[in-house]
């Protein structure tokens, strides 16, 4: 079969079907890309906070200051928790304590 | 609003195990650090700031009264032990358990007074400031104790006099 036959080229070619576009076609193409590409409207204050949450940048920045408020309040607590068994070694050494 | 609602629950989560994490590490690993529990004078130094030569002074002074104070200790419990062995025979307070009672109250005062004194001693080998810190809060948890427990049983609540 010759398949570079111009007659049957012509024939075909004239022979495809165009279908008519529907109204305002190229508007809603238009439409739905802009729609994709717009962040989703979150519906409340919670659906706010959870989206905020699932941000890398925001999560990883508030699980540092977290952590860091955590080793800061554990230094704080752990001086003050050395500073009174060292006073009370000193105590146990100087008052017996059947007096206190 | 189920699906915020959770990922804000384990976010919370998540932050208070972070917190608790972080804090209870670096507790202990504070307490760990500071601790020195092989000299009882430690916290002198590091409260009052003491020099070497103060802290010298200091612990000449300490290592004098240590005996003494084991001393009257020692007194004090012989005599408890002959109360306790009177408590023992029978169900009244003899006139002889009476006088055991006063016999350690004497040497508890005695303990007391050498106690002080020491604290006295000690205070005056400070710089002046530090020395009456010292003091005051020397005093303050030797005898506060037994100051409160007199106060709460006369109803005297004497709220006026605490720091």
């Amino acid at each position: 079969m010759k398949t570079d036959d111009p007659k049957l080229s012509a024939l075909l070619r004239e022979s495809r079907v165009m279908p008519a576009l529907p109204p305002r076609f190229q508007q809603n193409v238009w439409r739905r890309i802009e729609d994709a590409a717009a962040p989703a409207q979150p519906a409340s204050w919670l659906d706010s906070l959870a989206a905020l949450i699932l941000r890398p940048r925001f999560a990883l920045a508030t699980a540092a200051a977290v952590l860091l408020a955590g080793v800061f309040a554990g230094t704080l607590e752990g001086r003050q928790a050395a500073r009174h068994d060292a006073q009370l070694n000193y105590l146990a050494s100087v008052a017996p304590h059947a007096l206190r | 609003m189920n699906r915020s609602f959770i990922i804000l629950f384990g976010a919370l989560a998540l932050g208070a195990a972070i917190f608790a994490g972080s804090y209870f590490t670096a507790q202990r690993a504070t307490v760990k650090c500071c601790a020195e529990p092989a000299d009882d004078l430690s916290w002198l130094r590091t409260e009052f700031h003491l020099s070497d030569a103060e802290m010298t002074r200091i612990r000449e002074l300490h290592e004098g009264y240590l005996p003494k104070c084991a001393e009257l200790c020692a007194k004090i419990a012989a005599k408890k032990g002959e109360l306790a062995s009177l408590f023992g025979t029978g169900t009244n307070l003899t006139a002889e358990a009476q006088e055991k009672l006063k016999e350690i109250s004497t040497l508890r005062a005695q303990c007391q007074a050498q106690m002080l004194q020491h604290f006295l001693a000690v205070s005056q080998v400070m710089p002046p400031e530090p020395g009456r810190r010292y003091l005051a809060e020397m005093k303050q948890l030797t005898l506060g104790t037994n100051e409160l427990m007199e106060q709460s049983m006369s109803g005297d609540t004497g709220h006026e006099h605490h720091h």
